[in-house]
């Protein structure tokens, strides 16, 4: 079975424990989770030559503002696949912009389930 | 007069279809009402023509199944002959379907469907675009059964999730004009531009590039790029 990379951007480790955990759960996909806790870390893994396939990112990533910020610093690497932002809470009136600045999907962090994590692997990389 | 009821909306996800743009925004939605409702996925699946072949992979539109399982199930069975379908043919009247009933009487029709796609429960909710086409709205899970109240409020709910979901994904047409974003990729592909190439030109994924050109083919009422390049040229939609 092929190995999906995906890229985890949180500044909050427990997250990526928590993320890491879901993924062992995911049964259709072999899933290596990468981890960075700054954007700019993320932004140095994207450009080593790791085959990210998909990236999560935390909406709030100090000392940046929100994913209107960092999204497009991903971009601007040439990275072309999927990023997802994920968030505590999806209220705040700017996400509904959030295709303007590469952002392909967004999720509430409490909606993180193997199945969640299943759909966006079979609709972002399975079937493009 | 009669005037319309501030109140008439009897469901509590009004925020979230409101703000609903894309795919995964609807399957959040879907999602949340088969967990609320006790099931495990979902599945929105396109009824068709009866006469019609049908393939469960590609008659369903938007579903959280297991990876691989439609494809499995239709590899080994043929879905234009499952008596479930039949009876969603045949009526509109919603639905739910045990695995455990097919025991206590086994010419139920429908149950079959539950033994070869390997789930207890389907709750079935037939559903129709505004324009007509009809759809279902099927829930699948391990429970024993849903009880009345929740059925209820799980079908007012598909009735609902499923309006937005039609008019914000599905219902791209022949003639609907193009957005700003999709113009521009038009022209890039006008350019003689690749996916990827355009993905990294407008800081996009390519998934979102492969996304608009497939509805620009749509509103365009094309098959393939190259008609594409040209009847844009003609229409004069660009130089």
């Amino acid at each position: 079975m092929t190995i999906l990379h995906i890229l985890l951007i949180d500044d909050e480790p427990s997250e990526h424990v928590i993320l890491r955990r879901l993924m062992t759960k995911v049964q259709s996909f072999t899933i290596q989770l990468h981890y960075s806790d700054t954007i700019e870390a993320a932004v140095d893994v994207i450009g080593s030559g790791t085959p990210i396939a998909m990236v999560l990112v935390d909406n709030r990533l100090p000392p940046h503002g929100d994913f209107r910020e960092t999204v497009p610093l991903i971009r601007q690497k040439g990275f072309i696949g999927p990023v997802g932002v994920i968030s505590g809470s999806l209220d705040d009136a700017y996400f509904q912009s959030f295709q303007e600045y590469g952002v392909d999907f967004r999720l509430d962090k409490a909606e993180l389930d193997p199945t969640a994590i299943e759909f966006l692997l079979q609709e972002y990389l399975v079937k493009s | 007069m009669g005037a319309l009821l501030d109140t008439y909306r009897r469901y509590d996800f009004q925020k979230d279809l409101e703000k609903a743009l894309n795919r995964v925004d609807f399957f959040r939605v879907f999602h949340m009402l088969a967990l609320g409702a006790g099931f495990d996925h979902f599945g929105v699946l396109q009824l068709g023509q009866e006469a019609e072949p049908a393939l469960l992979s590609t008659r369903l539109v938007l579903h959280d199944l297991p990876s691989g399982l439609t494809e499995e199930y239709d590899r080994r069975y043929r879905f234009s002959d499952c008596l479930l379908l039949k009876s969603l043919h045949a009526s509109t009247v919603p639905s739910v379907w045990s695995a455990a009933s097919e025991d206590a009487a086994p010419s139920k029709a429908g149950t079959d469907f539950l033994a070869q796609i390997g789930f207890d429960l389907v709750a079935c909710v037939p559903v129709h675009s505004i324009v007509g086409t009809r759809y279902v709205v099927l829930y699948f899970g391990d429970n024993d059964d849903i009880d009345r109240t929740s059925h209820v409020e799980l079908c007012y709910n598909s009735i609902t999730a499923f309006d937005y979901f039609y008019r914000f994904v599905l219902a791209t047409r022949v003639g609907m004009g193009l957005t700003a974003r999709e113009t521009e990729i038009l022209r890039w592909i006008s350019h003689g531009k690749t996916a990827s190439e355009i993905a990294l030109i407008v800081s996009v994924s390519e998934h979102t590039i492969n996304s608009h050109t497939a509805t620009i083919l749509k509103k365009l009422d094309v098959v393939n790029r190259t008609q594409m390049v040209a009847k844009a040229i003609r229409e004069q939609i660009i130089q």
